[in-house]
């Protein structure tokens, strides 16, 4: 847009002076309407807010295992079954408890984890088992539940956060059922800024980056100006969407003052090497730094590759010793930072997989048994809890759902499952509804 | 040339390997279970000679038929002695699987192929080897005579029909071909239509060179597998093989399966006619007319297509070229009343010409 000359009114005004005047002027306009709204900028730099969130902030990173990862091959391997695959299985520092032979890390802190093998849930499609495994319940349109890291980034997160309360690293731009889960609504009833926001691929913010042809200072009168502009439009009209939209905005500018929090070249070569070179490892790195930094939640994902109709066995030996690498390596790095205890780590995908082979020796979708493991905040350490038969076709002691799962996940980290949503005009939802028990066995 | 299926062999699990006997209308077969079985087609009855931990990859009759030479994904190698039954020798050759073993047309030499794909990149490419991808055994002294590199996973091999030169293949479509004798790599190229980096899913490599055999006058090598794919997990690359001419300096492409003439699937196994100028390939059909085909090695068109609704992962000619023998399995599936499927197959063709 071509910028049109400024005109002076008086002789004796400069440009100069206008334009400090101008900037004045719709600062105070901005400040007068929605004070917080500039806090961070004027009160805390992103350094500040770590240090101070450090202090008491908890967080949970999840990893999101989407295309959903076999049982049998990770948590609840089922040695010379026929249902065993050509895997092995070893001990781990929980007696009598074995994992996958491709997880001997995770193996050598189990003590470390609380492990859910009695996962029984109803979806068989992933659209619906992703859906129903971030939102925690069954769909009810035309309402629309948010996901776990919406609730949670509004739970745990700050106003003044330059960091955006939920992160989605994931720089896959396909994968059929979860592109589409993507696009969606993730933050439904509580609003488009407690949606994600999502980076990833070159470990860079795409698209967050000044426009190099203005100035800073035409660029926060711009801001503020349109600030200003759409505060008007909500009180005038009692816009949701415009106060979500003014909120995204203000994410926006957040995010250019952090960017450098997602450049994983300035962490340390050797913590990179750790994680492993693969996406997923270093996008795990990633969370930890940001989490170490204040972000309350994120989510690492890298599309679907767990769902292996065809090559299961071909795939799982490099993605679960992958896995098993940067599962240690995490939780690890937190025990050592002192911020387990703050800190939840989550790792699933929306169901388990057949426990027997189809005609491309390969494993189906399967909800009815699979498993799942959690660590630190709020968690016990060393915990198995329970049981499928010995071929792993069904759960045969504590079977728990979505709900009992995100009640864990709440109370684990303080927060009331049983709480109701403040809709106006709105059917009553809580967080979890029809008071479902959490999974009392994991947590402390 | 024409195939007609005389018998269909149910196995309690999945077949994996399959080996002629000199001499014998008997065949080897390697399972999921571990098990090695020695089998009568004609009665539909096995006894087992040798047993490993984990699958048994492949099987194979050295000596003239008188000692079997099996493997599996427990890395481990195992000598059976077929005349009396017993086994000789059980020695731990690689850290991984053996993903394929091959005997020498002599019956002196035996080659084993192992590899796993661990990541080495951002993308998933291929972490670096651990420990040779590639061994080959004396069969008389079972001794190594022979440890070769190559990035893993290495997923087949091939001896040359002199026995004097040794092809190995893997999962990026690299391949090359060693000198026996003096132990040198003698030729190496890559074809890329064999590997796929999976965008819709499956954000790494996948796939690979799963068979190769060499022509019976030993100046080609044929390669097979799956064509590239978007979508791995929807297992629908196009039905594969190619042929080369090894021994020019590029390794030229000279051939390869006709566009027209294909569907879609991964393709594991290749066998050539002991006199007829023919060769069998077959494996998986996710879409088309045929898991198993015979195509001309004069014209390298397809003569007839075959589907038998299976995974077939080894074919082979019995040494009269009268019978095709294929080894696979179909879906395992549920367990009915607690008892499972047989689900390993061999197929008997009646090869007429």
């Amino acid at each position: 847009m071509k910028r049109r000359p400024s005109q002076s009114t008086s002789p004796h005004c400069v440009e100069s002076e206008h334009t400090w005047h101008r900037r004045k002027f719709l600062q105070g306009l901005g400040t007068g309407i929605a004070g917080s709204m500039f806090s961070w900028s004027g009160l805390m730099t992103p350094q500040m807010f770590a240090e101070a969130a450090k202090k008491q902030q908890k967080s949970c990173i999840l990893l999101w295992l989407c295309g959903a990862p076999s049982q049998f091959e990770t948590w609840d391997p089922k040695p010379g079954r026929p249902t065993s695959g050509p895997f092995g299985h070893i001990p781990t520092r929980i007696p009598g408890i074995h994992f996958s032979e491709l997880m001997p890390h995770c193996a050598s802190i189990a003590d470390k984890l609380s492990v859910i093998r009695s996962m029984k849930t109803e979806p068989t499609e992933h659209f619906q088992g992703i859906d129903r495994l971030n939102r925690g319940a069954a769909p009810r349109p035309p309402f629309v539940r948010p996901t776990l890291g919406s609730v949670l980034g509004q739970q745990l997160g700050q106003l003044e956060s330059p960091i955006p309360n939920f992160i989605l690293l994931d720089p896959c731009p396909e994968g059929n059922e979860f592109k589409s889960f993507k696009r969606g609504n993730w933050a439904g009833w509580l609003g488009a800024e407690y949606g994600p926001v999502r980076l990833g691929g070159d470990y860079k913010i795409p698209d967050v980056q000044k426009l190099s042809d203005i100035t800073t200072q035409d660029h926060e009168e711009r801001e503020a100006l349109r600030r200003f502009l759409t505060r008007k439009f909500e009180n005038e009209r009692q816009s949701a969407a415009a106060a979500s939209q003014n909120a995204a905005f203000e994410r926006v500018k957040g995010l250019m003052s952090c960017a450098d929090l997602f450049d994983l070249e300035k962490l340390p070569q050797n913590d990179r090497e750790r994680y492993g070179q693969g996406t997923f490892g270093q996008h795990t790195l990633l969370a930890r730094h940001l989490v170490e930094n204040g972000a309350p939640f994120v989510m690492v994902a890298n599309g679907m590759p767990w769902d292996c109709h065809v090559f299961q066995h071909e795939n799982y030996q490099m993605l679960v010793p992958d896995l098993d690498n940067i599962i240690y390596q995490l939780v690890t790095d937190l025990e050592d930072r002192g911020m387990l205890e703050n800190t939840l780590v989550v790792m699933m995908g929306e169901f388990g997989r057949t426990p027997w082979l189809n005609a491309s020796r390969g494993r189906d979708h399967y909800p009815n048994a699979w498993s799942m493991a959690m660590a630190g905040c709020g968690i016990q350490q060393g915990v198995v809890v329970g049981e499928t038969d010995q071929d792993g076709i069904e759960v045969i002691d504590k079977p728990f759902d979505e709900k009992n799962l995100f009640a864990t996940l709440f109370s684990a980290l303080g927060i009331d499952p049983y709480a109701a949503y403040d809709l106006p005009g709105l059917p009553t939802f809580h967080r979890v509804e029809q008071e479902a028990s959490p999974i009392k066995e994991v947590l402390l | 040339m024409k195939l007609s299926l005389s018998k269909e062999i149910k196995l309690p699990t999945a077949a994996l390997g399959l080996s002629s006997i000199p001499k014998s209308d008997h065949v080897l077969v390697s399972c999921f279970n571990g098990s090695v079985l020695l089998l009568d087609p004609a009665e539909e009855s096995w006894k087992q000679v040798g047993t490993h931990s984990s699958y048994a990859s492949g099987v194979v009759t050295v000596l003239d038929g008188k000692m079997a030479v099996s493997a599996g994904y427990d890395g481990v190698l195992q000598w059976h002695d077929l005349q009396s039954n017993k086994t000789l020798a059980v020695e731990k050759i690689h850290n991984f699987w053996s993903w394929q073993l091959k005997a020498s047309p002599d019956g002196h030499l035996a080659a084993s192929v192992t590899g796993q794909y661990l990541c080495g990149g951002y993308k998933y490419e291929p972490g670096k080897e651990k420990e040779p991808s590639i061994k080959v055994f004396d069969t008389t002294t079972r001794a190594t005579i022979a440890a070769f590199n190559h990035l893993p996973p290495v997923l087949s091999a091939a001896f040359s029909p002199d026995s004097t030169h040794l092809a190995a293949a893997n999962m990026m479509g690299d391949i090359k071909v060693w000198n026996l004798k003096t132990k040198e790599l003698v030729r190496e190229w890559n074809t890329p239509d064999f590997t796929s980096w999976g965008v819709i899913k499956s954000h790494h490599y996948i796939g690979g060179i799963f068979d190769m055999h060499f022509s019976p006058d030993g100046k080609r090598l044929l390669v097979c597998g799956m064509g590239p794919m978007r979508d791995p997990m929807a297992g629908n690359g196009k039905q594969t093989w190619q042929e080369f001419d090894w021994q020019s300096p590029e390794a030229t492409k000279t051939r390869e399966i006709k566009d027209d003439e294909r569907g879609r699937g991964l393709m594991e196994t290749l066998c050539w006619h002991p006199s007829m100028p023919v060769f069998c390939m077959a494996g998986r059909m996710a879409q088309g007319n045929w898991n198993t085909a015979i195509f001309s090695s004069e014209s390298g068109s397809l003569i007839q297509g075959i589907d038998n609704k299976t995974r077939i992962t080894r074919g082979i000619f019995l040494e009269n070229g009268r019978q095709l023998i294929l080894a696979g399995a179909k879906s395992q599936g549920a367990p009915e009343k607690g008892k499972w499927k047989e689900f390993g197959r061999l197929f008997i063709y009646d090869v007429s010409p």
